[in-house]
């Protein structure tokens, strides 16, 4: 087998969010415009592998990603192991930001998948001026648990095996077997109740609702994918959210289901290209 | 339109020697020793695990059997689950239930502990299928 080195590099940066000193990992590839890549609850920035490593893309765009706090090779805060770890929508913007500041990042493109697409409408609604557009994949205004959270952290059971046994139902059977297990792998890696932490937030908090008038597509355009497979935000779920948001447009994405870059990046490509195409105006 | 009893219980003891012969089945269920109902259109299915292998797959009715969890669906749903490439909302037990084909009920933290092997299980009818 021909070994190969992946362009990707991966850095660390130290943040203050919350009063807390944070020690986050990212990665990023490619030069121009600044897009940020938001991965999904219980995962980490591998979700954006394929998409770090596309010359096509990374020729015009700089792709970013970092490991939210409890994430993969970014460490808990001090004192984790006496907290719950419970995501809130004002301490994600208020990563999401700090991120952005620390790194010098001049209104980047912001892209999120799941969770991080919810946060991504709401910084277009809370914080347009920050961004130069949202291109958000799998997302929605809200949904209540059709599961149990408390399931994905108990002491007599593995939260991750039983997290990826789970959201194995949101992906289409058309995935590769190698990618889909992949990013199943990322669930089962998860640290102890941090996948319940995110669903805490993504399944309770409906603040987005009422803000989605607010957001202003001419401003910052606005762009939904979304695969017919997904289960979690289903294609009726981001048909709704879209026409709440004057001038948004959508995509229903066919045989892809909820981690469309990570399960099956072919399929997922040229639904994501049309999307940094639209962001070009 | 009713699903045929004898394809079902034909189906289920395909499966159950499919499962045998997965070793990475029977790893993943090695701790899994309940009883199951599966209920397709009111047609009762109970199957027993021990270590993961299916020892008796009981047909219904019976209110004597006790069970853990049960998976109770539309067989015209549970042919398209079935199918080799299911269509979107058929093609994972949880899409069943959350569109109305079907309903989990019992001790639903006994499936969500063993969920990568019963969900599994349930697929190799798919296997079948395309074979």
């Amino acid at each position: 087998m021909t070994s190969s080195i992946e362009p990707i590099l991966g850095r660390y940066v130290g943040l203050n969010i919350g009063g807390a000193h944070q020690r986050l990992y990212f990665e990023e590839a490619g030069a121009g415009h600044p897009v940020l890549l938001l991965h999904t609850a219980g995962a980490d920035t591998r979700q954006w592998r394929f998409v770090l490593n596309d010359e096509a893309f990374t020729a015009h765009w700089r792709f970013i990603a970092f490991d939210m706090p409890w994430h993969g090779k970014s460490l808990p805060p001090e004192g984790f192991a006496t907290t719950e770890y419970l995501l809130t929508t004002e301490a994600y913007i208020e990563t999401v930001l700090a991120f952005c500041n620390a790194l010098g990042l001049e209104r980047p493109l912001l892209v999120g998948c799941s969770m991080g697409g919810r946060i991504a409408l709401q910084l277009a609604a809370l914080h347009p001026d920050r961004f130069c557009g949202f291109i958000a994949i799998e997302a929605s205004d809200f949904q209540p648990a059709w599961y149990d959270t408390d399931w994905f952290d108990r002491p007599d059971a593995h939260g991750g095996e039983m997290g990826a046994a789970l959201v194995s139902a949101n992906i289409a059977p058309h995935a590769p077997q190698t990618e889909r297990w992949n990013t199943l792998w990322m669930f089962m890696q998860s640290g102890p109740g941090v996948f319940r932490g995110d669903l805490t937030f993504y399944t309770r908090d409906d603040s987005l609702v009422s803000r989605l008038s607010m957001i202003d597509t001419q401003k910052t355009p606005v762009h939904m994918l979304c695969g017919e497979y997904d289960l979690t935000c289903t294609p009726a779920d981001a048909m709704r959210t879209t026409c709440a948001m004057k001038g948004a447009t959508i995509a229903i994405m066919e045989e892809l289901g909820h981690f469309p870059m990570s399960e099956n990046p072919k399929a997922f490509r040229p639904y994501f290209a049309d999307a940094l195409a639209r962001m070009l105006g | 339109m009713a699903t045929d009893r004898g394809l079902l219980q034909q189906k289920l003891e395909a499966m159950t020697k499919a499962a045998a012969a997965k070793t990475h089945l029977r790893r993943l269920g090695r701790l899994f020793n309940e009883t199951v109902l599966i209920d397709v259109d009111g047609d009762e299915f109970y199957l027993t695990f021990e270590k993961g292998d299916v020892i008796e797959i009981k047909p219904g009715p019976s209110l004597k059997t006790p069970w853990r969890f049960a998976l109770r669906v539309n067989g015209d749903a549970l042919m398209k689950f079935w199918e080799a490439v299911p269509r979107p909302g058929y093609h994972d037990i949880f899409g069943l239930v959350k569109y109305g084909h079907g309903r989990i009920d019992g001790d639903i933290l006994a499936l969500v502990k063993n969920l990568r092997f019963f969900k599994e299980f349930m697929a190799l009818g798919r296997i079948e299928a395309g074979a």
